[in-house]
């Protein structure tokens, strides 16, 4: 029993954080990229929600990259050049996406005039 | 107001026709191919047999870069193409990924040993930094340049139509 024990509780001791960072601000900043990050390997999922390979070696170094103080969008943006643009689960926002960003508004404003002019009629 | 109902239900259908018409007509010739030109990433690992350090120094010229390991078992059968490919003298250099040293060189003795040089990658860095998510893949490298990349098993066809236009317009190999 003692045994059985002293091995769970060691099995305990012996588990660290896998990634390490200099402050709680760091650590924030990382678990928010990896829930922002597509999994390069997967159709659907985050990057923490995966454990391929490549996203296992992918969060070590966006956790080595952010010790290395680079900012949110020089992350995003290595990622972006090795693994498209797809990798991200918001789209940036440049002159390939305004379509994207945009048609939801353009369609309301559509469907407002169509709405303002049936009204009338 | 009739009207503009009749133009609304008759526009839907036309958009969604015209949507999945240039969806489906756009020329894309393979879903795990892609053309993104990049210099080769700086490294620094060693080779798989003496275990020499090699770096982008000792790349050079036209050559192929593929991404395999003794534990794939897509590259063990992709692996008789990378030896017709050697024989009809393409360089491939190989990067050994996420493997064991020893598994690797048992692999090669084994099956027959198509590389022109192997880099071995055990953590996969230099795999990382090329924008590999895993094995077999295969890259196509002009001056230093990867103009190239095929994610998955390369063979006969997928040479023909992903790779030789490329080879044809850049005159590689000669």
């Amino acid at each position: 029993m003692k045994f059985i024990l002293i091995i769970l509780f060691s099995i305990n001791l012996s588990s660290g954080t896998l990634y390490e960072f200099s402050s709680d601000e760091d650590e924030k900043r990382f678990n928010s990229l990896v829930k922002d990050i597509r999994c390069p390997k997967c159709t659907a999922g985050s990057l923490a929600s995966s454990n391929a390979p490549v996203s296992e070696d992918l969060k070590i170094k966006i956790a080595e990259m952010i010790n290395q103080k680079k900012s949110d969008e020089e992350i995003k943006s290595y990622v972006v050049s090795r693994f498209g643009t797809d990798s991200l689960y918001e789209p940036e926002f440049n002159k390939n996406t305004y379509i994207l960003w945009f048609s939801p508004f353009i369609f309301l404003l559509i469907s407002l005039t169509i709405f303002l002019f049936r009204k009338r009629a | 107001m009739k009207i503009l109902l009749k133009i609304t239900v008759l526009l839907i259908p036309i958009i969604f026709i015209f949507m999945f018409f240039f969806l489906l007509t756009e020329k894309k010739p393979y879903p795990g191919a892609d053309y993104k030109e990049f210099p080769i990433p700086n490294f620094n690992l060693e080779s798989l047999y003496e275990s020499e350090p090699l770096t982008n120094v000792d790349l050079r010229g036209d050559y192929i870069i593929n991404i395999w390991a003794s534990w794939c078992i897509t590259c063990r059968i992709e692996h008789p193409y990378l030896m017709n490919l050697k024989n009809k003298r393409i360089p491939i250099i190989g990067i050994n990924y996420k493997d064991e040293r020893y598994d690797a060189i048992e692999w090669l003795g084994r099956y027959g040993d198509p590389y022109d040089k192997i880099i071995y990658d055990f953590k996969g860095l230099l795999a990382l930094d090329l924008g590999v998510t895993g094995a077999p893949e295969t890259f196509l490298v002009h001056d230093g340049v990867i103009v190239a990349h095929y994610q998955g098993e390369i063979n006969n066809s997928i040479w023909s139509d992903v790779f030789d236009p490329i080879i044809k317009e850049k005159e590689m190999f000669k």
